[in-house]
């Protein structure tokens, strides 16, 4: 291995790690700096309603696709963002794994298993690019970063399909453009739309706090069938 | 400056919107990842399919985009690259306001289908503050909320006027009965309930006011009807308005202490029923120290406990159940309205979706009063109306007066040929009135 690889590979990560970590400590301080609200109503006298319940509820929320109309309504779409998500964090499970703990990829099935879930990924990923420039309402809604940041985690997921190997005696190029590609995403996520995963438990919070509390999680739905007209 | 370049009340709302903030706001103001999923469960994207400003996504960052200008990091660096930007003129203002007063009925559907747990309607509710704050709002909800801050009720029905309805209602129930305890107690201490309305009720439909009544008597309740702070719904909850909704509340809760009742029922309406039971205790910054139901729950529990006798084979045209976007969406009341209907009548038929996922009856939000919104309101209530069709019943029950005025719109302009009725007026209509009826029981 180059000294460039290691480099990128160990001091550039830890540097550009260290640098999130710092940005989001002062986003969360930012946004704890903003009072939150109570639920002062008496609870409903009529069910066993609970705030814990209803956070529990909401915070689970993410693996439970029957939950919402719009996820149950859309399997597929639903399965597009489990493995989206699972292949990203598969990368940055692989972008630590490759420079301190390289013999837990070093398996064939395991490489193999990785590429193709990155694969899926970036297939997915030109899936949903080609979907927010296509729907007239996800078009409107969509930020130069929203556009920027999915292209840019498609196109990491490509490269991670050829930096899995984890081989440099092959070639460094992959290594490289990987590594480089990682070190920036961590200097750019606290800044983009992909620092969601930093708000989710506190938006989910709350908003199952309150539902909770007022009895509406967790959800409850009657089977029924959908009445034909006429 | 940003600043400089505003009109006076496009500076007040970005002023106003930083003291406004809460956590849960900010959160919801920066989670938004823009994937989509909110759009198809609103009902005016689903009416308005070739219209992608409908999205509550859109609308929400209309919102966002001041917020980020104003209040956000990446916004003040970079704006272009987060769609962040300053509103400046008083055009601007009335943009949004066309946005979050006539786009939007607040009804909740897209808080509970987004991924992240962001709250749309909570922004959308703090827009609308700012803007009424800054004196841009639709002219009805201009009207509305100085009737409700000036005269105490949001219909400006005047205190003889109510007492007048209160004083011929109890003249009808005496005869009805033949029993001169028969009659609506006004102020009376130390009761067990205190009963409160809906303006409306006294205006356009006092006949639930007298189903009340007749549910109240022969359950043999220990009940009245305050004189003063009878309004139990809150205009704030519409306008966005905190310091009017804590005033209304207030008005209530004061009267409810002062007649030193044990009970707060309230009549059937959604956002009478949210912004007293569950908004204005938060509202005013302190708890209540009484309780506070819906008449559902009070209705139910006497049927239950046997203090009335209903025969259901009363009512036997086929019902379906609307639920309030308030009652269901933001308070959790839906399966005591249908534990009610199945004691007080004998077809009943759900209607698809329902409970916490059921459409807004496309009257919520205050839109019933915003009559320039009228055309964009009704081409959305054609969701509705395929819902209600599709049921077959000939009746649609709701606990809500504004849902009684929206659907009843829906139902006239889709020509569909049902009738809306009440859970009040659908249980005092099973009620076996018994030989002799016990009478209230004075607490000691």
């Amino acid at each position: 291995m180059s000294e460039s690889l290691r480099f990128v590979s160990d001091e550039l990560q830890l540097m550009a790690m260290g640098f999130m970590a710092t940005v989001y400590i002062l986003r969360v301080r930012w946004l704890l700096k903003f009072k939150a609200s109570r639920d002062r109503q008496a609870p409903s006298e009529y069910r066993g309603d609970s705030s814990f319940r209803g956070i529990v509820y909401s915070w689970a929320n993410i693996a439970m696709p029957w939950s919402m109309e719009s996820t149950s309504r859309m399997p597929f779409f639903y399965v597009q963002f489990v493995v989206f998500h699972l292949a990203v964090a598969a990368n940055i499970a692989m972008s630590i794994i490759i420079p301190y703990a390289p013999f837990l990829i070093r398996p064939l099935i395991v490489v193999r298993l990785l590429q193709i879930l990155f694969a899926a990924a970036c297939a997915i990923g030109c899936y949903r690019l080609y979907r927010r420039l296509a729907h007239p309402a996800i078009r409107l809604i969509s930020t130069p970063d929203d556009l920027f940041s999915l292209a840019l985690l498609t196109l990491w997921c490509f490269v991670s399909i050829f930096a899995a190997p984890n081989r440099p005696d092959l070639g460094e190029g992959p290594l490289m453009v990987y590594f480089v590609m990682t070190a920036f995403f961590l200097v750019y996520v606290p800044f983009s739309k992909i620092s969601h995963y930093l708000y989710y438990p506190f938006t989910r919070f709350y908003f199952g706090r309150t539902m909770g509390y007022r009895g509406v999680y967790p959800l409850k739905r009657v089977t029924q069938m959908k009445p034909t007209k006429g | 400056m940003a600043q400089n370049a505003r009109s006076h009340r496009a500076d007040k709302v970005v002023k106003r919107m930083g003291r406004k903030l809460t956590r849960q706001m900010v959160g919801s103001l920066v989670g938004c990842v823009h994937c989509g999923m909110c759009t198809d469960s609103c009902h005016y994207v689903l009416a308005n399919p070739d219209d992608p400003t409908y999205a509550p996504a859109h609308k929400a960052d209309q919102i966002r985009k001041i917020f980020k200008r104003n209040y956000d990091w990446t916004g003040r660096v970079f704006p272009w690259w987060v769609h962040a930007e300053d509103i400046r003129t008083d055009e601007d203002l009335e943009k949004l306001k066309d946005i979050v007063f006539g786009k939007c009925t607040n009804c909740r559907r897209c808080s509970i289908n987004c991924p992240m747990g962001v709250d749309f309607a909570v922004l959308n509710r703090m827009a609308r503050g700012l803007l009424v704050s800054a004196g841009v709002m639709p002219e009805g909800v201009a009207a509305v909320s100085k009737d409700q801050w000036e005269v105490g009720n949001q219909m400006g029905v005047l205190p003889q006027e109510y007492l007048e309805t209160l004083e011929w209602l109890s003249d009808e129930l005496e005869n009805e009965f033949k029993d001169p305890a028969a009659r609506i107690p006004i102020d009376k201490r130390d009761a067990d309930v205190v009963y409160a309305i809906n303006p409306r009720e006294v205006k356009y439909d006092p006949r639930t006011i007298s189903d009340a009544a007749r549910i109240f008597y022969l359950a043999g309740e220990n009940w009245t009807m305050p004189s003063e702070g009878w309004d139990m719904t809150n205009f704030g909850l519409f306008s966005g308005d905190d310091e009017l909704g804590a005033a209304v509340a207030q008005r209530i809760y004061e009267k409810v202490i002062d007649l030193r009742a044990k009970r707060l029922v309230l009549s059937e309406c959604g956002h009478g029923y949210r912004s007293t039971r569950c908004e204005g205790p938060n509202w005013m910054g302190k708890e209540v120290p009484f309780v506070i139901e819906s008449s559902v729950l009070t209705m139910l529990r006497y049927v239950k406990e046997g203090r009335i006798r209903v025969d259901k084979g009363r009512n036997k045209d086929s019902v379906t159940f609307h639920d309030s976007c308030n009652n269901a969406r933001s308070c959790g009341l839906f399966e005591e309205p249908r534990e009610l209907l199945n004691l007080v009548i004998t077809d009943f038929r759900e209607m698809y979706p329902n409970r916490v996922e059921n459409y807004c009856c496309t009257g919520g939000g205050g839109a019933m009063s915003m009559s320039e919104y009228t055309p964009l309101r009704l081409k959305s209530a054609v969701i509705k109306a395929d819902q209600l069709k599709a049921t077959g019943a000939k009746i649609v029950a709701t606990s809500c007066h504004n849902c009684v005025d929206g659907l009843t719109d829906v139902i006239r302009h889709y020509k569909l040929g049902m009738k809306v009725m009440q859970l009040v007026s659908l249980t005092a209509n099973a009620m076996v009135i018994p030989e002799k009826v016990v009478g209230p029981v004075d607490a000691p």
